[in-house]
């Protein structure tokens, strides 16, 4: 039996390549957003359609709240997780990393970090599986940046984006931070934001490693494991320094949390020995600039190490993920409704 | 059909030109013209275009009068930088586009110095030349001509540099004196 021209299913497939027809996607199917769902949208923020959170000069584009909202639709949001998604662009688009990313060779992706109450309230996920998929709010929010910057600047890939790689995962890393097992104050203190309220930070990473360290007990063994990946000679561009932050899972954070080691410990524990010596980078082709007979610091500096907690308390794993860029986070997370909290 | 689907993609200002944009007149001859060099902050771009400008002021009599750096290779040079080659350049050679931002970025500074009067000339890596055409129609200049040199440019050494701004010297130089738009576009 043929399925009807009528029947909504078939409808509803047919609104969906219909969009991959207009070139509106990023590979996966998008909900087709109509103008109640911007609506609906739009009711949970209280912000003027037309004002404009988003800009490239250099390629006379602009996004306004209204067309965030239609791709935050596209995307698979909800409308009610739209605050978020408003917060996450503006906490991705006032990092200095984010100016040319689009463009980049580098093909960075956001890791946007939600934390406080809103998370359990839609669902974000901060605990098993952080990275991903099998949560709508994690997976949506992070899809809805990414289709801005498709939709809204039109930088696509293969066109105006360059990326020789990517990543794997990009626009797909949004994570709740696990505040009830952090040893630490949540990350989004650290970026200004009033204990308790709801805040996104954001950075452009270049990818995750994990650190998988399960054989010891010694907090400063695992923080040797951890300066000696951050120290890798392959994530280092050249310049300065390279760069380096850790998710760290809660089994190593407690780790570290009960001998002690408060998060500005363990960023210069981990400054002081991420470092590599002049001649292994010579060896590499990458000696430009390491003054001889002293060891080269990897990090920037102590602060720009950024140090959050997330996932499940169910083994001694954690990821170094690589900031895009020579500049660090820029520690100004950004509250989430701010006129309501 | 699905009239009722929102169009992401309408936002609400775009720069993209009405018609073409327009580029300078060209000069028949460089003799005694003054070269302004344009370079951004990718590795071995200064040196590419002091070479240029070397090989323009020896066998076209050119006269080499400024040499200036943008700071960041995204977005397009600052006002004062491009007020500076206006006022004091006749025609300006810019690049070296080799990476994704800025081969776009190089592009776009060309033609606003197009705009400006000043005939100019973006160099790009062969790699980068989708995003450098990208630009060029986003700015209302489909077939816009620029010079390419192979890619990479930011791993040769200076003997290398020197060769291969070299090499571009002929295609510079028509382009400077010749229409800049491909026949077809």
């Amino acid at each position: 039996m043929t399925t009807s021209a009528t029947d909504p299913v078939v409808q509803a497939k047919a609104a969906i390549e219909y969009c991959y027809a207009q070139g509106w996607t990023d590979g996966l199917p998008v909900v087709p957003a109509t103008a109640s769902d911007v609506e609906a949208c739009l009711a949970t923020v209280g912000r003027d359609p037309a004002e404009i959170v988003g800009s490239q000069p250099h390629l006379g584009r602009s996004v306004t709240v209204a067309q965030a909202a239609a791709n935050a639709i596209m995307a698979g949001c909800k409308p009610e997780y739209f605050p978020v998604v408003l917060a996450a662009w503006q906490a991705v688009c006032q990092e200095r990393a984010s100016r040319g990313a689009w463009q980049s060779t580098s093909g960075p992706a956001p890791l946007i970090v939600v934390n406080g109450p809103v998370r359990s309230r839609l669902g974000i996920n901060y605990a098993g599986g952080v990275f991903g998929p099998g949560f709508r709010a994690n997976a949506t929010i992070a899809r809805a940046i990414g289709l801005i910057v498709r939709n809204g600047y039109g930088i696509r890939p293969q066109q105006l984006e360059q990326a020789t790689q990517g990543l794997p995962g990009r626009w797909s890393v949004c994570i709740g931070e696990n505040e009830e097992m952090s040893p630490w104050e949540p990350l989004s203190v650290v970026g200004g934001a009033p204990l308790g309220s709801d805040a996104v930070s954001a950075m452009l990473i270049r990818t995750c490693e994990y650190i998988d360290n399960r054989s010891t007990d010694s907090a400063e063994a695992v923080l040797h494991d951890f300066a000696d990946t951050l120290a890798r000679l392959g994530a280092y561009v050249g310049g300065g320094h390279s760069s380096g932050g850790i998710v760290f899972g809660p089994e190593h954070a407690q780790l570290l949390g009960n001998a002690g080691y408060g998060r500005a410990d363990v960023q210069q524990w981990l400054f002081e020995r991420a470092v590599r010596e002049p001649a292994e980078m010579a060896t590499a082709g990458k000696g430009e600039h390491a003054e001889p007979g002293r060891p080269f610091a990897m990090m920037p500096a102590a602060q720009d190490i950024p140090l959050l907690v997330a996932g499940a308390a169910n083994a001694a794993m954690s990821m170094v993920f690589r900031p895009f860029g020579w500049s660090a986070w820029s520690r100004q997370s950004v509250l989430v409704n701010p006129k309501e909290q | 059909m699905f009239d009722s689907i929102i169009d992401p993609t309408v936002g609400p200002a775009t720069t993209s030109a009405d018609g073409r944009a327009e580029l300078a007149p060209r000069p028949g001859s460089l003799s005694g013209l003054r070269l302004g060099l344009l370079a951004n902050t990718k590795r071995n771009a200064e040196m590419f275009l002091e070479e240029v400008g070397k090989q323009l002021a020896e066998h076209y009599g050119v006269q080499p009068v400024l040499a200036a750096k943008k700071p960041n290779i995204v977005e397009t040079a600052p006002e004062p930088i491009m007020a500076e080659l206006g006022a004091q350049c006749d025609i300006v050679v810019t690049g070296v586009g080799d990476c994704g931002s800025c081969s776009a970025s190089a592009v776009a500074d060309g033609l606003l110095l197009e705009q400006a009067g000043i005939p100019s000339v973006v160099i790009c890596s062969d790699a980068f030349t989708v995003s450098a055409d990208a630009m060029a129609d986003l700015r209302g200049a489909p077939g816009y001509r620029y010079v390419t040199t192979a890619h990479p440019v930011a791993n040769l050494t200076p003997d290398g540099v020197r060769a291969r701004a070299a090499q571009a010297v002929p295609q510079i130089v028509a382009l400077l004196t010749q229409p800049v738009m491909a026949a077809s576009a």
